[in-house]
């Protein structure tokens, strides 16, 4: 008698390839830990959390990567945060982030290992080690990912990357060559429960210390970088007439990394110099972050902003024409706002 | 000293459209411009060759369809340019990418080679399109030579490379509160060089005119010398394109100043991000 369909397919299922995903190596999604004033990278734990996703959907185990030194005490999170295995290089020669000696660790590591898709944070370290260890395995790099999802017939991720700074997102995937290698960027996935109940062993990489090719020579004296023009930085605080004390504005600025303008009514206080105007007439801008401070905003100013990413504006009219522009409105007299503004960035 | 400059190009965002509400780019201007950060590469260069009697030579970051940043490198007073030609990436359909860092890696890395006695090879740090950093980071790899990223300032001291990086807060050791600190490398080297970190010259008027008339001002070579035909297809493919939800103006902010300025504070965070 012949076996029946449920024996056919259970034997079929018996027979599927196990290949590629045991905990104790071969293929696998790897997460590759960032170490920063001895705690974890927040973008490290986002990216198991993408780690885990994909993981998940491949059929694949997890690993964590951790190097450093005295980073026996982070290993804990590694299996909390998703990883089902753990490798980690504890080491003096990798106390302080150098490519050569991270890279010696890495490319042995996963020469052994032949992992399927290798996630970084992009971040300093990350960004660098990603792109090396690409080109020396012949991988493909997808940079600064703030999505994911899987082709399930060729086990290819796909991976969205913002264009201009994410006026738009292209969807990109790497067919053909592998490992893949991903570097997320910070704030794009949510990071993950952190499971108390999930534990393990790590594996212990033997390290070989190798010099590294960059020294540090010491602090430069007096270096101050050119003042990125208006018209291209990224984030601008912006004082109005109503802005009350511009030294906090100037503060507010100097917090966010942005360059301190104004409007007509600032050039009028003497706040800053008539070409610094934001006016169609003046310097038109297209910053990621506008931050209006009691600017009324009258036709001219709110043209000169069209290409402003996010507007957020702080002014106490609610009939100020500003806020027809802006993403966010605080309806508030900016001397009570910004105090606290600066405390709670602070 | 041979110093080496890898130039790309990007389609002036000036010029574009993104209408998310219909998922549409629409290209209004379809103007081409050097990428910032490696116009500041070409500054780094040309600022050493100012003090001594170095030679720069321009390569094209991409198998580009045409050499104009080549040109406007010559005229900036680049010594040499060369075009890369022969079997082009297949350019991506709709999209300002050719993804194609793996591959241009190799044939620059076997260009330089070719050059031979090359001291440094600079390159921008990112792209103002999509943000990649990963050109001078596989160029080192390919060439074997250490990197230093994301420069501020460069200078060449005898046989080796010094130059002033921002080191991020977390990262900084024993530094003292600077943020920027100085490192060096012995030549050769790559280095990238941050978009902004100089302030350009301007072409000079008649080297512009001559190099636009002269034909022949930019070498041509083939890239299928350099490296196997078959590898000049990009590893990266683009699957498709996806927009974010309109933009919803005039979200308003309740409660007391104290409450507003939280809000807006966790807004900002997120917005302007981490530098780590």
């Amino acid at each position: 008698m012949g076996d029946s369909y449920l024996d056919l397919l259970m034997a079929q299922q018996e027979e599927a390839p196990t290949e590629g995903i045991t905990a104790e190596g071969g293929g696998g999604v790897w997460v590759v830990a960032d170490v920063v004033n001895g705690e974890l990278a927040p973008v490290i734990l986002e990216a198991f959390g993408a780690a885990r996703t994909l993981a998940d959907m491949l059929g694949a185990y997890v690993y964590g990567v951790l190097l450093g030194e005295g980073v026996a005490d982070l290993v804990p999170t590694l299996y909390q945060a998703g990883a089902d295995s753990a490798r980690v290089a504890d080491h003096p020669s990798l106390a302080r982030f150098a490519v050569e000696p991270y890279l010696r660790v890495l490319s042995d590591l996963f020469e052994t290992e032949q992992p399927e898709v290798v996630i970084f944070g992009a971040t300093h370290a990350g960004r660098q080690l990603a792109a090396r260890l690409a080109q020396a395995s012949g991988g493909g790099l997808i940079e600064r990912v703030v999505a994911v999802s899987l082709d399930e017939a060729t086990r290819t991720v796909q991976a969205s990357v913002p264009i201009y700074g994410g006026e738009y997102f292209e969807i990109v995937a790497c067919p053909e060559a592998r490992p893949q290698f991903l570097t997320v960027e910070p704030g794009a996935f949510p990071a993950p429960f952190l499971d108390a109940y999930r534990t393990g062993e790590p594996t212990l990489l033997e390290v070989e210390p190798v010099e590294p090719r960059v020294r540090v020579v010491g602090e430069t004296e007096g270096f101050e970088p050119p003042e990125v023009p208006l018209s291209r930085a990224p984030v601008i605080v912006v004082a109005g007439r109503q802005a009350g004390d511009f030294e906090l504005v100037k503060q507010l600025a100097a917090m966010l990394g942005g360059r301190v303008t104004g409007d007509r009514g600032a050039r009028d206080a003497g706040w800053i110099e008539p070409g610094q105007v934001i006016d169609v007439r003046g310097a038109e801008v297209a910053p990621q972050v506008y931050v209006a401070v009691g600017v009324r905003g009258d036709t001219f100013h709110n043209a000169a902003i069209e290409g402003a990413g996010f507007v957020a504006a702080i002014h106490p009219d609610p009939d100020a024409p500003i806020f027809r522009v802006a993403d966010l409105c605080l309806e508030a007299d900016p001397a009570d706002v910004l105090p606290a503004l600066i405390e709670a960035l602070g | 000293m041979k110093i080496v400059v890898i130039l790309g190009r990007v389609l002036d965002p000036a010029g574009i459209v993104v209408n998310r509400r219909r998922g549409r780019i629409f290209v209004n201007r379809e103007e081409y411009v050097m990428q910032p950060a490696d116009a500041c590469a070409l500054e780094a260069a040309l600022r050493i060759k100012d003090g001594s009697d170095a030679e720069v030579i321009a390569l094209p970051h991409g198998l580009l369809p045409d050499d104009d940043v080549l040109r406007q490198a010559l005229s900036m007073g680049a010594d040499r340019a060369i075009h890369f030609v022969g079997q082009v990436a297949e350019q991506l359909e709709g999209s300002p990418l050719t993804y194609g860092d793996a591959v241009m890696a190799r044939v620059l890395a076997a260009a330089v080679e070719r050059l031979g006695d090359a001291d440094l090879v600079l390159v921008g740090a990112t792209t103002l399109d999509t943000g990649q950093s990963q050109l001078g980071s596989r160029l080192a790899e390919a060439l074997g030579w250490p990197q230093i990223v994301e420069a501020w300032a460069v200078r060449v001291v005898g046989d080796h490379v010094e130059t002033v990086c921002y080191i991020p807060p977390p990262l900084r050791g024993g530094l003292g509160g600077n943020p920027y600190a100085i490192l060096e490398a012995d030549l050769p080297a790559v280095v990238t060089v941050h978009p902004g970190a100089l302030k350009l010259r301007y072409p000079d008027g008649t080297r512009l005119i001559n190099v636009y008339r002269d034909e022949r001002a930019v070498e041509v070579w083939d890239a299928t010398d350099l490296v196997d035909a078959d590898i000049l297809k990009p590893l990266l493919e683009k699957r498709g394109q996806d927009f974010p939800p309109e933009r919803e103006r005039g979200v308003w902010l309740e409660g007391a100043p104290q409450e507003m300025a939280q809000a807006l504070a966790s807004e900002l965070r997120k917005r302007v991000g981490r530098r780590a």
